[in-house]
């Protein structure tokens, strides 16, 4: 299977459900709304498969369903400079174009270490990951109230 | 422009006049109310109500857009609040933002401001240690600014009478350089930092390591709940404010206690342009205040008015008070009104880790933040060639991390099962600057703001005896980190702006001559004695404490005075 017949058949499969999660009604954009920056809905899915590589499902969701991809997203819209906008923007343009489905992990890890695109889709994805309602309610319980300090608690070594 | 004034000048008369709703602001309202005077509180900011105005205070991490983040666009708008530690998503409200309240720095200078009723009380880092005789005698000992007026035993009833209403959480340690107070009960230091506090009491016996002191209920008494407050939750969140009002503000503490008597009026939105003064009756008769909204101006009138505008905007508020009587601002007969500002030199950190007791963890969160050391450098006597001394702070953490390198179920999985690392340290100084004329605000005499007041121009400085005193500092902290064993040492002298240590001070000095200072002993002007100046502002040297406590009590301790002298007939 050629990569586009590839993309374009899992965008008919996720893009089903992107539209039904969206506001908007231009299936070709994102499904969030961005002020800065514009993202097809071609980019999120590339996104989405992305971050699923990086956090992938297993016996607990993975960054897909866990919209991570969307947290990246919003994060690249709202905190970065211009400048590591289009540096993002022109990464994912690279993976458009370079990135066979299902390689994700390989294409990833050949890019090098100070690779903008790849910086800031993991460090988003990991943080979006951690501190997600799924993470903090069940794997790493997150206490609003601890209602406690005890600065000396006796563990094993 | 409108005018407001139609309303009869008898239902704009109170007692008493209150500027400003901050910490000191809270306590001159709250002791003036209590003592029956009718009085009327004035804030320039927008309402904010315990519990009631915290939108943020009960979310949990992901329901933070980004994540606490402040967004790129913001930080750019606002460079000089983004600077502050506790500009984050869960509290940018209640920061001043930079556009919105202009100012002009003819040196850098980071002023931090909270415009609201409570003011920076919802932000404050409830950090509240007394000041000793070896910070009242410090400028006559070392011949720098003038004496102050007061010493300790003025002071100690008061500190007495807050501590207790506030709640202070903090150990009896027996240190005449801090003194002891009502303290609720201490919060303790964890395993490393009573390790490196023992260490140190072996090896450089001056040198303390003590629990800090804060104001945080550690143990609730019926004072609080009759405050309707409770005890402090550990949450460690309290910059989005309290729901369990477990830390003292304004909003949590003075200024519900303050309405309950019924002689409270809080105006919100009230910017206060001048104090207006009567030239037959030599008194202060009221202030000018310009509706924030509507930008109607509005007279009200008062037997005794506080000034407690925050410390720079006291003095911008002082300056800008003019008459034929003063034409350089009320009460600046001394003409020192704007200059002596000094503030806390936060400008050198150090870090490290540590690889003992390995098995001991901490559980749940200190709202103390860990250790501090009093100021141990030239207490007795003067032993280095740059004047004064500095606090530190001392804390000791160990978190868990995990490998964040590599990809999918690998990653996923070491992201699930963080690890606990070794113990890291940290210090961060605070220490004492040298008032001088050389650091000072002025009015600029073309820019006004949208409320017609003039735009103010800081020119603060550090100086040789700051640099001197960073390199100490780093090098003293350094040989006591290194003796207890602790590794990886780094030093961060990264100087910042004046005025991000939020503990500007001055302008507005205490003294005992009316020709070098413009307060006397009781916080009371020289020139008009129905005017009260007890936040930052009066501060004739800033020693090492974090100063908010202080003005706690001596605004309480002014307000006795200016209620027993206007029974009197004095006043």
């Amino acid at each position: 299977m050629n990569r586009r017949t590839a993309i374009k058949q899992l965008f008919i499969v996720a893009g089903g459900i992107v539209i039904a999660s969206s506001c908007s009604t231009d299936s070709n954009s994102a499904s969030i709304q961005l002020n800065q920056i514009k993202l097809k809905a071609s980019d999120e899915l590339l996104l989405s498969n992305l971050v699923e590589a990086i956090i992938p499902e297993t016996d607990s969701p993975g960054g897909k369903t866990m919209n991570l991809h969307l947290f990246v997203m919003k994060m690249l819209d709202d905190c970065y400079s211009e400048a590591d906008q289009q540096a993002f923007l022109q990464g994912l343009e690279k993976a458009h174009k370079n990135l066979k489905v299902g390689n994700e992990v390989t294409y990833l890890s050949a890019l090098p270490e100070d690779d903008v695109f790849k910086n800031i889709l993991k460090r988003r994805t990991i943080q979006g990951y951690l501190n997600s309602e799924y993470v903090m309610k069940n794997k790493l319980v997150y206490e609003l109230v601890p209602a406690r300090y005890d600065g000396a608690v006796k563990i094993e070594a | 422009m409108a005018n407001l004034n139609i309303v009869s000048e008898k239902e704009r008369t109170y007692d008493a006049i209150v500027v400003g709703s901050g910490i000191s602001g809270g306590w001159s309202a709250k002791e003036l109310c209590e003592r029956g005077l009718k009085t009327l509180v004035l804030e320039r900011g927008r309402d904010v109500q315990h519990v009631k105005d915290y939108p943020t205070t009960n979310l949990y991490p992901w329901e933070f857009e980004h994540r606490g983040e402040i967004p790129h666009q913001m930080k750019e708008e606002n460079p000089v609040v983004s600077r502050c530690y506790a500009f984050r998503e869960d509290a940018a409200h209640f920061f001043v933002k930079d556009k919105e309240h202009p100012y002009i720095q003819a040196k850098p200078f980071d002023w931090i401001r909270g415009y609201q009723v409570g003011g920076k009380s919802l932000l404050w880092a409830r950090q509240t240690q007394r000041w000793s005789d070896f910070d009242f005698e410090g400028p006559l000992r070392d011949g720098f600014a003038v004496d102050w007026p007061i010493r300790y035993a003025d002071l100690k009833p008061w500190y007495d009478h807050v501590e207790r209403f506030a709640g202070i959480a903090g150990d009896r340690d027996g240190l005449a350089e801090l003194p002891d107070g009502e303290f609720l009960p201490g919060y303790p230091l964890n395993v490393v930092e009573k390790y490196f506090k023992q260490k140190m009491e072996t090896q450089y016996p001056g040198r303390k390591v003590i629990s800090a002191r804060c104001a945080h209920i550690s143990k609730v008494q019926p004072i609080h709940l009759e405050q309707g407050r409770g005890q402090c939750q550990n949450r460690t969140l309290c910059q989005r404010g309290c729901p369990f009002g477990g830390y003292f503000s304004s909003n949590a503490s003075t200024l519900p206690w303050a309405a309950k008597t019924g002689n409270m009026t809080l105006r919100p939105d009230s910017v206060v342009h001048s104090v207006l003064y009567d030239e037959d009756k030599k008194r202060a008769i009221g202030v000018r205040v310009i509706d924030r909204n509507t930008k109607e101006e509005i007279d009200f009138f008062a037997k005794v008015i506080f000034v407690n505008a925050a410390a720079i905007n006291t003095n911008l508020l002082l300056l800008n008070s003019k008459s034929n009587r003063f034409p350089n601002g009320i009460g600046n007969d001394s003409e020192t009104i704007g200059k002596y500002i000094a503030f806390h030199n936060y400008s050198a950190r150090i870090s490290a880790s540590y690889d003992g007791y390995l098995d001991f963890k901490t559980d749940g969160r200190n709202p103390a933040g860990g250790g501090y050391i009093p100021r141990f450098r030239n207490l007795y006597r003067q032993e280095t060639d740059f004047l004064r001394g500095y606090a530190a702070g001392f804390s000791a953490y160990r978190s868990s991390g995990s490998d964040q390198s590599g990809y999918g179920e690998k990653l996923k999985n070491s992201l699930l099962n963080p690890q606990l690392g070794n113990w890291g340290v940290g210090s961060h100084m605070m220490g004492e600057t040298i008032p001088k004329e050389s650091n000072y605000v002025v009015l600029d005499d073309k820019q006004v703001d949208d409320w017609g007041t003039p735009l103010l121009k800081i020119s603060v400085d550090y100086d040789e005896n700051d640099k001197k005193m960073v390199k100490d500092y780093l090098d003293t902290m350094e040989e006591m980190f290194d003796y207890a064993g602790f590794t990886n040492i780094k030093r961060n002298d990264k100087w910042q702006a004046p005025g991000l240590d939020i503990h500007e001070m001055g302008g507005v000095r205490m003294g005992r001559d009316p020709k070098t200072s413009v307060l006397n002993g009781w916080n009371q002007m020289h020139d008009v004695p129905n005017v009260f100046v007890t936040d930052g502002a009066c501060m004739t040297s800033t020693s090492t404490q974090n100063p908010s406590l202080t003005y706690m009590a001596l605004s309480a301790r002014s307000v006795d005075y200016a209620v027993k002298e206007l029974k009197k007939g004095n006043i």
